[in-house]
């Protein structure tokens, strides 16, 4: 399976936010929601801190282009 | 005509550089005015100066020649020149002195008709325009953050340079993927294409940028080449245009789904701001924490609620039985024979039980009569049944 994008993860963290802010889930499910919150967080956090930009270059598959 | 001063060193006349500079120029500007005829190269007009710059340009053999007009004459011309027209101008020879440079002082210009390369950019611009190509609708929103960024460029250090310290100053948490190609001269249009198609194939490259710095009408052409447009239309992920200067709009710009005047304008447009982001996470977190909280505290005032109606529950229910034998006492109350004889009844009695009927005693019996208070010992004196 490939990674999650920054993206997925932001856009899954924005999902449980709202739905907690909703307030109509049990409060089991509340707490299991907010601790995947919390670690989509730091994984989000992690990702932004630190980061070094990778450059590739692209070798082209007909050298004359 | 002032004198051209020159020093005498024997037999021999020695003019300084300037005032050489200036002899020539003043033979200059003794030839009649003349029209020249070239294409418009380097067109350099600034609001804050006071000449507009231009170099004509022969066609046929390369040969330039360096124009100045003034910009007010230029201004009230409203030609909007593009590079690469062919126009007439009018003017004298000249010799920048500072430089020795040979020019034309221009009193006008006037456009001769789109030169012929103008004309087909023009037809194929319609015709692809017509066909839908550059239609808002097909432009596509570029992602907020991507995973991997694919830059076409040329081998042209400052556009690649700029766009990369943007990229790396803004949002450093992704990769470039950097694709070279020959962008000018020929065969570009085919290198433009095999590499677009080579980022494209790149599954984690969610947006290219095709950085091109400025150049001159012919070195942008290749972007302005069909089946680079129709590649650029047709890419997988959005593409975003930062070819040449403001001024220039290659057909690309119109097909790209985002325009960049400069290549720091694209790399601002392609990544997001780290910290912009960060702090964007910073306040999801703490909505998530409120969020949270409330329902934390939501559910312990109901459980507080629903206690206190608990406890509550036993002393309701005497207070509701109480209230029922009062009821209950008030009607036994109101039954009561004794509160029947305190309206002014009274109970007979003769012998034994009750007295209900005339007709069971006879004269001379005796009666007990009971009153609400006290009674009565009484004997029958008359029967009327």
């Amino acid at each position: 399976m490939t990674e999650r994008s920054f993206e997925e993860l932001q856009r899954e963290l924005d999902e449980i936010v709202t739905r907690l802010e909703r307030g109509d889930v049990p409060v089991d499910d509340a707490i299991a929601l907010f601790k995947r919150g919390e670690e989509l967080y730091k994984e989000c956090v992690a990702r932004l801190q630190g980061a070094e930009l990778q450059i590739e270059e692209l070798v082209p598959r007909d050298p004359a282009t | 005509m002032p004198k051209v001063e020159h020093t005498v060193y024997g037999d021999r006349k020695v003019f300084t550089v300037s005032a050489f500079n200036r002899g020539i120029g003043m033979h200059l500007g003794r030839l009649p005015p003349v029209w020249v005829e070239g294409e418009v190269t380097e067109l350099r007009r600034n609001d804050a100066w006071a000449n507009v710059f231009l170099t004509l340009k022969d066609p046929k053999t390369g040969a330039c020649l360096s124009v100045t007009i003034a910009r007010r004459t230029y201004d009230r011309l409203e030609l909007v020149l593009v590079e690469g027209e062919t126009v007439h101008v009018a003017g004298r020879a000249e010799i920048y002195e500072l430089k020795g440079e040979l020019g034309l002082r221009a009193s006008t210009i006037e456009r001769l008709g789109l030169g012929d390369h103008l004309v087909a950019l023009e037809r194929l611009k319609r015709a692809l325009a017509a066909e839908g190509l550059f239609a808002p609708e097909r432009k596509r929103p570029l992602p907020r953050v991507p995973r991997e960024v694919g830059i076409l460029t040329g081998a042209d250090a400052a556009a690649r340079g700029d766009l990369v310290a943007t990229i790396r100053a803004r949002f450093p948490a992704t990769t470039l993927v950097v694709r070279e190609a020959r962008v000018q001269g020929k065969g570009a249009a085919r290198a433009i294409v095999a590499a677009l198609a080579e980022l494209n194939a790149r599954a984690e490259v969610d947006v290219v940028v095709l950085a091109r710095g400025g150049g001159s009408f012919e070195d942008l052409l290749p972007f302005s080449d069909e089946t680079v447009v129709r590649a650029v239309a047709s890419s997988r992920v959005p593409v975003v245009s930062a070819v040449g200067h403001e001024q220039d709009t290659p057909l690309c710009d119109l097909a790209a789904d985002a325009r960049a005047a400069t290549p720091t304008a694209a790399g601002a447009l392609v990544v997001p701001d780290v910290r912009e982001l960060a702090l964007a996470l910073e306040a999801t977190r703490r909505r998530l924490r409120l969020a949270l909280r409330s329902q934390v505290e939501r559910d312990r005032s109901r459980l507080a609620r629903q206690g206190d109606r608990l406890r509550a529950a036993p002393r309701l229910i005497l207070e509701r039985r109480r209230a029922a034998l009062d009821r209950s006492g008030a009607r036994l109350q109101t039954l009561s024979p004794l509160a029947t004889l305190g309206r002014g009844y009274a109970i007979v009695r003769a012998g034994g039980g009750a007295l209900r009927s005339a007709a069971d005693v006879a004269s001379g019996d005796a009666l007990d009569i009971q009153l609400a208070a006290g009674s009565l010992g009484a004997r029958v004196e008359d029967v009327r049944p």
